[in-house]
């Protein structure tokens, strides 16, 4: 279980990013974390992952203070994507993947890290590629590549900062889908930064919406997806449309 | 013919099967470092084999002088422990180079670029200055060494919360934090050392003129425990260091505690680098040679290849250097050459990645 309680967070003294935020993780479901740019969803996966320890209030994994427990043990139980990837060596698909494993055996694979590597591979459909160093391919094979890592750590937690990122909308349906498989098959609990409100409101059970540093509104996607929530945490007009008993966003301008 | 065929298809079936075949790439990779590292041993032990002979054979003729097996032998005694020397000072300075540069991002920094041997000028200085040549703080060589070791300790542990505090921009930070030290430790052992009087700055200048010629050989045998210390507890982390290659957030995440591992490996590099510079003084960039020669020959991001490449490369370079030097009786130095081919190295390294 992750519990966030009333955590502030700076990166300089004057400004706070994050403002008394709490926020309970629910289990088994996917949770989507939906604001404007700059509104601190990806300092509070930080937080989240201890990646950031929180300045003011605290973070718990599974009742215990997470600034507390090891470094190895968060990463056995929490795997985190990044929004942004870069990388200083040159090394292939399979090489990336294979640190994945990195918490569980220290980087001496055993077969059975063997194993969870080529089913992450498998999962994002990356076997023709995996022999290809990551500076020859293309930006959504790299994060594909990056996903599966996050697949191989094989933790209860998996925080996806912007996963869709550089994804072509096939592999944007099929990045979500696998997603909602690895909650349904296999008990995972996701907590994924979107900015496509669709695919929040497509694929997420619970949406938390965000606005400068502040948690506005939590609920169902029905409950979130409107326009009185919308307009305010994005300063935008929405136009949201009922289809086959989902919300749908129209955010285009229509005079 | 066919039977070749059918061998060679019940090869590969077993390789198959055996889960042999994913694992071809690396093995290949494998096979690269051994067959590097074995040419390097080779040519190391033809590089001592050149530096005994320099200094024995080749004397000799050039004094027009037999010699005596006992002559050989008297040499031998001498030089065997120069060789130790300066092989064990080569691998820990590319030891401790190659991790310094992947716990600080950079292919361009190493620890003597940012002013450790400065430090080991100036704690001499300072003992002297307030205690006198003759106290034993100064005089004994493993007190001595132990007071150099620690307060390079203290200045890594500086630079160590320097790193933490402006993680943005930390090799510009670094290396303006080494001109800094430089400056002022120089500064400061300068102004010292002219106030101080003059048997006490002969004395502190024999101890600090230690260079590869004039190796502190008296100190070997605490220093051949220190630094095979050093280089087996970095060695021992070589799987964590490829996981520090991805960068700090991304090692985090991975399980590495960085900052802990940054400090552990500070205060490995501190003490490495002060062993190193109190026994065969300051060579700047022998270890950034040395594992970007590596880095080069063996193609890969991963450690263990990468300390042990790095290790040798240093040794033969340094041994070699040493050889032809005595051959060309000193006509030119090896610090000098190395110095002269590390800085452009270093310039055309900086031009090519168009960064620091
Ligand atoms: N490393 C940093 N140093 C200083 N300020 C930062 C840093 N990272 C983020 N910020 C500031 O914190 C605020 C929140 O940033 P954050 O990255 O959490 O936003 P976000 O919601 O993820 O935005 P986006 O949708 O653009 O990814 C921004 O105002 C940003 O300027
Ligand atoms: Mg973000």
């Amino acid at each position: 279980m992750i519990e966030v309680r009333s955590v502030s967070q700076s990166y300089s003294r004057d400004k706070e990013i994050l403002k008394e935020v709490d926020l309970v993780v629910r289990e088994r479901e996917i949770t989507a974390l939906v604001g404007a740019n700059g509104a601190g969803k990806s300092t509070l996966l930080g937080v989240m992952t201890n990646l950031l320890p929180a300045k003011k209030g605290v973070v718990m994994l599974d009742g215990v203070d997470i600034r507390k427990i090891k470094t190895n043990e968060v990463a056995k139980k929490i795997a985190f994507l990044k929004q942004t990837q870069q990388l200083s060596i040159r090394i292939t698909v399979k090489d990336l993947v294979e640190f994945g494993r990195f918490p569980h055996c220290g980087g001496r694979l055993r077969d059975e890290d063997r194993e969870k590597v080529e089913e992450a591979i498998y999962y994002m459909k990356l076997e023709d590629l995996q022999e290809s160093y990551l500076d020859e391919i293309s930006g959504g094979q790299r994060q594909r590549a990056f996903i599966a890592m996050i697949l191989a750590q094989d933790t209860p937690y998996i925080f996806l900062d912007e996963p869709l990122n550089n994804l072509d909308i096939k592999y944007s349906v099929e990045m979500m889908k696998i997603v909602t498989k690895l909650v349904e098959d296999l008990g995972k609990t996701i907590v994924v930064v979107l900015h496509d409100i669709n695919f929040a409101a497509a694929y997420a059970s619970h949406i938390v919406a965000m606005k400068d540093g502040q948690v506005i509104k939590e609920g169902s996607p029905k409950e979130v997806i409107t326009p009185s929530v919308l307009n305010p945490v994005f300063d935008h007009d929405f136009h949201i449309v009922d289809h086959d008993g989902r919300s749908v966003c129209l955010y285009y301008d229509h005079e | 013919m066919e039977k070749i065929a059918k061998l060679r298809h019940k090869f590969l079936e077993f390789a198959g099967q055996s889960g042999y075949a994913p694992t071809i790439k690396h093995s290949g990779s494998g096979k690269r470092a051994v067959v590097v590292i074995i040419i390097l041993l080779v040519l190391i032990a033809a590089a001592s084999a050149l530096y005994i002979y320099s200094r024995t054979y080749a004397k000799a003729f050039r004094l027009g002088v037999p010699m005596t097996p006992q002559a050989f032998d008297s040499i031998l005694s001498r030089t065997i422990p120069h060789l130790y020397g300066m092989g064990a000072a080569a691998v820990v300075l590319a030891v401790v180079s190659l991790s310094f540069q992947t716990i600080t991002q950079s292919r361009v920094l190493t620890p003597s670029m940012i002013g450790f041997d400065s430090v080991f000028v100036g704690t001499q200085t300072v003992l002297v200055f307030f205690f006198g040549a003759q106290h034993f703080l100064f005089a004994d060589p493993f007190i001595n060494y132990l007071i150099t070791a620690g307060i390079m300790v203290v200045v890594s542990m500086l630079m160590f919360g320097a790193i933490l505090r402006n993680h943005r921009n930390n090799i510009v930070f670094l290396l303006m934090f080494g001109l800094v030290l430089s400056g002022i430790v120089g500064s400061g052992t300068s102004y010292l050392q002219i106030i101080m009087n003059e048997s006490d700055f002969f004395q502190v200048a024999a101890a600090t003129a230690v260079n590869v010629n004039n190796m502190n050989v008296g100190i070997i045998n605490l220093a051949l425990p220190i630094m095979a210390a050093v280089v087996a507890l970095t060695l021992w982390r070589h799987r964590r260091y490829n996981v520090m290659t991805l960068g700090p957030q991304q090692a985090k995440g991975l399980g590495v505690a960085y900052e802990k591992e940054l400090k552990w490996n500070l205060i490995l590099i501190a003490v490495g680098m002060s062993v190193a510079t109190a026994m065969i003084g300051s060579l700047t960039f022998l270890g950034l040679l040395a594992v970007n020669a590596a880095r080069e020959v063996l193609k890969t991001y991963k450690h263990l290849p990468l300390f042990i490449g790095s290790a040798l490369m240093a040794a033969l370079t340094l041994i070699l250097g040493q050889s032809v030097m005595e051959l060309l009786q000193g006509a030119i130095p090896v610090t000098a050459i190395i110095n002269l081919v590390g800085c452009s190295y270093i310039f055309f390294l900086i031009l090519k990645e168009n960064r620091i």
